[in-house]
């Protein structure tokens, strides 16, 4: 009895130790994750990088909605993969992906960067700068108004207001100038990115071409509209990109680790060929354009069947007629081998090409000086190069409009024009913003079930705004004919 | 561990000699009503003591007493009568009916006892012997329908099923709606109550409203359910039993699937689709699959092959067994039960094995009384994995991915018959289902220990002090594989199957202190008080982890080691998840009496958590209640029809805590990292408010009791109200806030809703009985706030569809993409195609853009009604519930618009037609009747692409009406066991869901399946197409005792 009473009143000690001890409620800490106290930019930089390579390549993101758009890309038999992409229903659902991913995960991350204060983190900060303004720039091109000066303060907005598209182009300009200016004002114990830094390694000169050369892409998208045109006096003493900007985290053939665009179109961990590989093909638009301009890169960007290459109309309901499977995969152009590289291939953020395409255009307007014809056909090189075709010169010496320099009359519709050939499954969705800017190429087909005379001109705000940003998020545009403001 | 089990070794070996020395004059005989009809389970005690047994089916009983003692009989209901053991060895007595007792004990909080006249809120409680009336696996399933206010939402019937507990409707978006599990006194969770072998419980009390559990602080708000499970009885003597149930289980139901079209795409005939797109069935003889490298090919009739997809689950079984022991001394008791539980399942291959132990005793030493209650679970599922194909799809999928005209259950000799094999297999985009089961697995194994052990101290005539400590230990391993398959290239196949192998492991604890002094004592000849003082504490302590390895080398091992890869991260499929939390409060609960008929009832707890900012981690939960005895205040309007009337009001107030570790943002590793060379954290997607707070939940509740006719009928009736504020949710943000959600407290919820519950004996003959207990619920949860800017919150979405809190609506709502309609209601369709407008594809500017509100997905009311029929020795239990006034997402029929087996796909033979009752609006808000413009491509992409996309067509109605028990149980007279050592023989036959009714427009599954998406499984309402179809069973029953 007595032993029972000692158990009893231990019971009771041990919960009046319990309840009186002062950290008795101190556990509520993650042991699993760390926490941006412990956290130092080097391990937030990579992620941000993957992201901005994963929103242009993964299945169904940028580039494919680009690729799609841009005829490029058609469907097999035996697959109903494009069918809202050939119909352009646009909702507020149809690649908003874009949108989400590009705040909550890249936009996010570069902002953690910029976060961390000190004179030693000028070289992170400059590079966060750098990328949200490749970001946002994108998301102007695609959606015209966005969240911008509110956008990505997390619990401090959740309900970030619009920004006037135009205004936002001007404030990129500013937020890269400044970008730069960090890098030249780094001081000598600034920390400065190594192999953290999945795209340049740490070269901060680089970083300021590619800073540069994004400003070039936002001064020329905006050319027609003139309000920023006399920034391009900044642009040429830094410099541009002269190869392709490139991810590279280590890229391997294991699950969840494959290039993204090797993931989505070519094959999975394991080796085998995926179904989107096979359901992807060209059309015969393409292919026409390709192979009257006698292109060698019709067998890099499209792999040639035993038959002979063969596009698919986008949106033809009866694969049948004339020839009962004659679409099937084995007979058609799927993509070919210069874009499908390996599950290791490097991730293009931001083309070599596009890059002297762009410079050819700002020369032509007159904007920069240079040559032209030098920057326009560094930028078809640039092309070869990255597919591994060869033959170049003698490609564009060609006496053909929009091949050969001095052949083309129209020199905008040239520049345009290579640059979709070149954009081609890399950033296809640039070309997209430059067809709705200029028109080229020119005669590009639309899907055959589409119900609007043409194409669409930007994307819907998503859903997620509408709901949790009801307050800001302006009426939807009409996809078809409120152009973003450069297109006008 | 070890050491704990040898406590109760020794503890049970003492009781074993206790019985055998005991010496004592046994006194038996029969206690009858005025009628002479036996009273069944009535019980004898020895006045002053808690020495006692209950009589059997016919009455009777034996039990040990000394000379002089004095034996109290008793029976809900009737006047208890006293009678001195004298030299007689049989006393008989005849109790009569007493309309003022209807006080049965109702345990509460705490394992506190209260006479029910006492309690100043509503509760309802379920015996052992209606819960197991048709011999369920899981004690939470049988509740259904016997309960008013209790909603049991069974989420599938796989081999180890799973159940939401939720008592008046939800009450909150973010954090958990179901019901308070207390097992003997001690905290548990629903996990523990799904482990116990329902065999193994004496009975359950429901406490609806939040003002029971007050004073357990966090976790109170949603109602409890006190379990209580079986003992020895001080003085009982000595029973052995065994009770077995064999039953069988195959699919109730199946989708309805159109079966006029086959094999194809877009109208032509294709041997190796999935679809039913092909042409209209002919009869004739066709090539199925590919043609082979020798020319040959499979053929067969293009006809459609009845219940091709139901045929491939097979009739399931299920064995369960129950061995116990029962048995008492003077100053012992125990209860000592084995179980097991063999399931095979409908579908092929799959098994579930579960054993379980039970060891209940109580002993006294003088004043104190010492109590375990002790239960050991373990079982083993081995189950499809959830991860079939290159597309990582469930198994029901492949199963709707199946051809009309494809015999399925002739192809699962994958091994050896060529058109089963992997390359053979006639579909060229989906693998044989047959194969996909054999090769890919889902293995778990758990553990539960769950136990608690208590010191009850009668330290003075007004004061007992009691101690209790609570454990409950639960931990598992399990693993899940896929084997690779790699298919010929020469014709059309699936993608490649990559193999893996999942291990993960949890371990999760949860410790309870409680410490309770209880006092009673008269302050004046009429006020009473009985006060409580007492302090608890809880401790929750998980750790889990898992490993994924990629692409087998050696194929059949399943190991890690064997895998090419593994990876990092959260995300990835490496990682390990602890946590830990805990709670300790003070507490009081008094209860003052006056007269004896009238009470006053207020307790507070004062509670501390670690889940929030520790300098602002304390909440107070009041709560008040009175209730009244009228016809004891007032004995004038006692009458031969109304015998006794109570009511009842309350109020509390309690609070829910977030989760452990839910308000610290931290950085993940995302999918894919760590890289070879580079490592890498992502800052979390949803964001936390810095000021979060607790939920406030506040309940008012009004409750009537009635009695008639001397009790033969029995009303109660509540009314409630509940509202939640400061809702700890994860509400919806724009992603440019760098973002998707925000964790913080927002709105407010009101909840309303009546019960009631009549029961009664509707006929009682001397051979014949009938009872029945009718229960009427309705609850009604309307969002009156989200924030100033919000107007709805979604719990689960893909844009497309889900389910939501919207202002002004009831909760939870469905949302999904619509028809467009004109003011009329008339569907505006698309002038250029003649197709049906979605609301997600108009514009923007237009007030009816974006996802429509399409109803509520909990029922307006639920009724439920349990009857039993008692002829002689037979019984016949049913019980069957009926909601209605809900809608679900049916995701199955979803799915199967692709695959072209949806009825609807067929209702226009596949051609162009005009929309019925259309209009094209020609310009905004003019709209002019369409009966010219058919709708594009019916052959198939009208239905794939454009019916398919508008989501309204898959939400419908979740009006069920399911028996569903039924039980005929026959026990054999004692006149025929005399002499052969048996004290009861009971066999019957039971059946469970045996028929459902749903109405015409449902047309995929059972409505409450797969309801447990979202936060904390709030988001219910998306029926998904995960779990396989709807059951029913039936079998067999025997129970023996000795």
């Amino acid at each position: 009895m007595k032993k029972y009473l000692n158990y009893f009143s231990i019971l009771c000690f041990a919960l009046f130790i319990v309840s009186c001890s002062d950290d008795y409620l101190d556990v509520n800490t993650n042991t699993n994750s760390p926490t941006n106290a412990v956290l130092g930019p080097e391990l937030v930089l990579p992620v941000a990088q993957y992201w901005s390579a994963e929103i242009n390549h993964r299945n169904r993101y940028s580039n494919t909605i680009g690729n799609l758009f841009m005829a490029n890309w058609s469907q097999s038999d035996g697959f109903s993969w494009y069918s809202d992409e050939f119909l352009y229903n646009i909702t507020t659902s149809f690649y908003s992906i874009i949108w989400d991913r590009t705040y909550r995960n890249a936009l996010k991350q570069y902002r953690v960067l910029q976060s961390y204060e000190g004179e030693q983190y000028a070289n992170y900060s400059a590079i966060g700068k750098i990328m949200e303004s490749y970001h946002f720039q994108i998301l102007v091109d695609i959606y015209g108004d966005i969240p911008y000066s509110e956008a990505v303060l997390r619990g401090e907005n959740p309900t970030p207001a619009y920004d006037d598209a135009q205004a936002i182009y001007a404030d990129l300009i500013v937020q890269l100038s400044a970008a730069m200016a960090l890098i030249d004002g780094a001081t000598a114990d600034a920390l400065v990115p190594s192999n953290d830094d999945i795209a340049f390694n740490g070269d901060m000169d680089l970083w300021k071409k590619f800073a540069n050369t994004i400003k070039l892409r936002i001064l020329v998208r905006q050319s027609g509209v003139g309000a920023l045109n006399s920034s391009f006096s900044e642009l040429a003493s830094v410099g541009f990109i002269t190869d392709d900007v490139v991810v590279q985290p280590g890229y391997a053939v294991v699950e969840n680790q494959q290039s993204p665009f090797w993931n989505a179109y070519g094959k999975d961990s394991g080796g085998n060929v995926i179904n989107n590989n096979q359901a992807t093909c060209a059309t015969p638009f393409v292919l026409d354009f390709l192979d009257s301009n006698n292109d060698p890169r019709i067998d890099f960007i499209y792999k040639e069947p035993a038959t002979g290459h063969l596009g698919v109309p986008q949106g033809i309901l009866d694969y049948d007629i004339p020839v009962v499977d004659q679409f099937d995969p084995e007979f058609v152009s799927l993509i070919g081998p210069g874009l499908l590289k390996s599950g290791t291939q490097d991730s293009v953020i931001f083309a070599a090409a596009d890059s002297y395409f762009l410079q050819a255009e700002a020369i032509l307007k007159g904007y920069l000086a240079g040559d032209a014809k030098a920057a326009y056909e560094n930028g078809i090189e640039a092309s070869f190069d990255y597919l591994g075709a060869t033959g170049a010169s003698d490609y564009y010496s060609q006496v053909l409009p929009s091949v050969g320099w001095d052949s083309s009359s129209n020199k905008l519709r040239a520049i345009i024009t290579q640059k979709w050939v070149a954009l081609n499954g890399i950033d296809a969705i640039q070309s997209w913003f430059d067809y709705s800017r200029t028109g080229f190429p020119l005669n590009l087909p639309v899907s055959l079930l589409a119900s609007t005379p043409d194409r669409p001109v930007r994307l819907f705000y998503p859903s997620s705004e509408i709901t949790a940003n009801s307050a800001n998020v302006p009426s939807q545009p009409n996809a078809f004919n409120t152009k973003i403001f450069w297109a006008n | 561990m070890e050491k704990h089990n040898q406590g109760l070794l020794i503890l049970l070996l003492t009781f074993f000699l206790q019985f055998s020395f005991a010496q004592e004059k046994t006194i038996t005989g029969i206690v009858t009503e005025d009628s002479d009809m036996p009273l069944i389970g009535s019980t004898i005690l020895v006045k002053g003591t808690t020495n006692g047994v209950s009589t059997d089916f016919d009455g009777k009983y034996s039990i040990n007493v000394k000379l002089g003692e004095i034996l109290v009989f008793s029976y809900l209901g009737f006047t208890p009568q006293e009678i001195v053991v004298g030299t007689s060895n049989v006393i008989n007595v005849k109790l009569k009916e007493d309309s003022e007792s209807l006080d049965e004990v109702v345990i509460t909080a705490f394992g506190i006892k209260r006479a029910k006249r006492e309690v100043t809120y509503q509760t309802q409680r379920v015996d052992d012997e209606l819960l197991n009336q048709a011999q369920p696996t899981r004690a939470a399933i049988a509740l259904a329908g016997k309960v008013a206010g209790l909603q049991i939402n069974v989420q599938n019937n796989g081999v180890n099923p799973s159940t939401q507990i939720i008592l008046r409707g939800l009450r909150s978006i973010g954090q958990s709606n179901q019901a308070l599990i207390i097992i003997d006194g001690a905290i548990a969770n629903s996990g523990a109550f799904d482990d116990l072998n329902p065999n193994d419980i004496e009975s359950l009390n429901v406490l609806k409203g939040a003002t029971a559990a007050a004073i357990y602080g966090s976790d109170a708000g949603n109602g409890a359910l006190i379990v209580t499970t079986k003992r020895g009885q001080y003085g009982e003597a000595m029973t052995i039993g065994i009770n077995s149930t064999f039953t069988f289980e195959d699919v109730a139901y199946m989708p309805d699937f159109q079966s006029e079209y086959g094999t194809g795409w877009q109208g032509a005939y294709d041997p190796i689709e999935n679809t039913n797109w092909g042409p209209r069935f002919d009869g004739q003889i066709r090539q199925v699959g590919p043609i082979f490298a020798d020319g040959t090919f499979q053929t067969l009739a293009y006809s459609p092959v009845k219940n091709n997809a139901r045929d491939f689950f097979n009739t399931g079984s299920t064995t369960q067994n129950t061995v116990y022991f029962s048995g008492g001394n003077e100053t012992g008791s125990l209860y000592l039960s084995m179980g097991s539980q063999d399931t095979k399942g409908i579908v092929p291959n799959d098994t579930y094995n579960r054993t379980t132990f039970k060891a209940n005793a109580t002993q006294k030493l003088g004043n104190v009384e010492l109590t375990l209650n002790s239960s050991y679970f373990r079982d083993k599922s081995n189950t499809v994995g959830n991860s079939l194909g290159s597309q990582d799809r469930t198994l029901y999928w492949f199963i709707l991915n199946q051809s009309a005209n494809i015999p399925i259950s002739q192809y699962s000799d994958w091994r050896n018959d060529r058109n089963s094999s992997p390359d053979g297999y006639y579909n060229g985009y989906y693998q044989n289902p047959y194969h996909m089961i054999d090769t890919s697995r889902d293995k778990d194994i758990t553990n539960r220990l769950n136990g608690n052990m208590s010191i009850t101290w009668d330290a003075a005539s007004w004061l007992t002090l009691t101690g209790r400590v609570g454990g409950n230990f639960f931990a598992g391993t399990g693993k899940e594989y896929r084997d690779a398959q790699v298919f010929t290239d020469a014709y059309t196949r699936p993608s490649p199957n990559t193999s893996f192998v999942v291990d993960s492991e949890f371990q999760r604890t949860d410790y309870t202190f409680d410490f309770l002094a209880a006092t009673e004592f008269n302050l004046t000849e009429d006020l009473s008080l009985k006060a409580i003082l007492g302090a608890s504490s809880r401790t929750t302590q998980f750790h889990g982890g898992r490993v994924r390895g990629d692409n087998l080398a050696v194929p059949g091992l399943y190991d890690l080691s064997n895998a090419a890869t593994t990876q990092g991260g959260y995300n990835g499929g490496a990682y390990s998840n602890d946590f830990e939390s805990r709670q300790y409060g003070y507490f009081t609960d008094l209860t003052f009496g006056y007269s004896n008929w009238l009470f006053l009832n207020a307790s507070g707890r004062y509670d501390f958590t670690s889940t929030l900012p520790t300098e602002d981690n304390s909440y107070f939960y009041p709560s008040i209640g009175l209730s009244a005895v009228i016809t004891d205040a007032i004995p004038s309007i006692k009458s031969s029809v109304l015998n006794y009337a109570k009511v009842t009001v309350s109020n509390s107030t309690v609070y829910n805590a977030p989760g452990a570790e839910q308000i610290i943002e931290s950085f993940e590793a995302p999918l894919g990292f760590p890289f070879s060379n580079t490592s890498g954290f992502e800052l979390q997607n949803g964001y936390i408010d810095g000021g979060i707070k607790k939920e406030k939940i506040n309940s008012t509740e009004f409750g009537l009791n009635l009695g008639f006719f001397n009790n033969r009928l029995t009303l109660d009736a509540a009314y409630f109200k509940t509202i939640t504020t400061d809702n700890i949710v994860s509400t919806t943000t724009p992603n440019s806030s760098g973002g998707s959600s925000l964790l913080t407290n927002i709105g407010e919820l009101e909840g309303t809703g009546y019960e009631l519950s009549l029961g009664g004996k509707i006929l009682k003959a001397k051979d014949f009985s009938w009872d029945m207990t009718i229960n009427f619920a309705t609850n009604k949860t309307v969002v009156n706030k989200i924030t100033d800017d919000l107007t709805e919150v979604a719990l689960s979405t893909n844009g497309e569809f889900g389910v939501y809190a919207v202002v002004g609506e009831q909760y939870p709502t469905i949302q999904a993409s619509a028809y467009y309609r004109d003011p009329n209601g008339n569907v505006v369709i698309n002038p250029s195609n003649g197709n049906p407008l979605s609301t997600t594809e108009i514009s923007g500017d237009n007030p009816q853009s974006g996802l429509k509100n399409l109803g509520t997905t909990t029922p307006d009311y639920i009724i439920g009604l349990s009857s039993s029929i008692n002829y002689k020795n037979f019984r016949l239990a049913t019980t069957l519930d009926y909601r209605t006034g809900h809608v679900y997402y049916a995701q199955g029929s979803d799915a199967m618009e692709f695959t072209g087996r949806s009825v609807e796909s067929v209702s226009a033979n596949r051609q162009d037609f005009v929309w019925p009752n259309s209009v094209v609006e020609t310009s905004p808000g003019v709209f002019t009747p369409n009966t010219t413009i058919p709708i594009t491509d019916g052959r198939q992409d009208f239905w794939t692409n454009v019916y398919n996309e508008i989501k309204e067509n898959y939400v419908r109605d979740a009006t069920a009406l399911k028996i569903r028990e039924i039980s005929l149980s026959y026990s054999l007279p004692t006149k025929y066991l005399d002499n052969t050592g048996i004290q009861k023989l009971t066999f019957g036959i039971v059946g469970r869901n045996i028929l459902t009714w749903l109405p015409a427009e449902n047309r995929f599954s059972d409505p409450e399946f797969g309801n447990n998406g979202g936060p904390s499984g709030n988001a219910i309402g998306i029926g998904g197409y995960f779990q396989s179809p709807p059951t029913r069973s039936f079998g067999f029953n025997v129970n023996i005792e000795f």
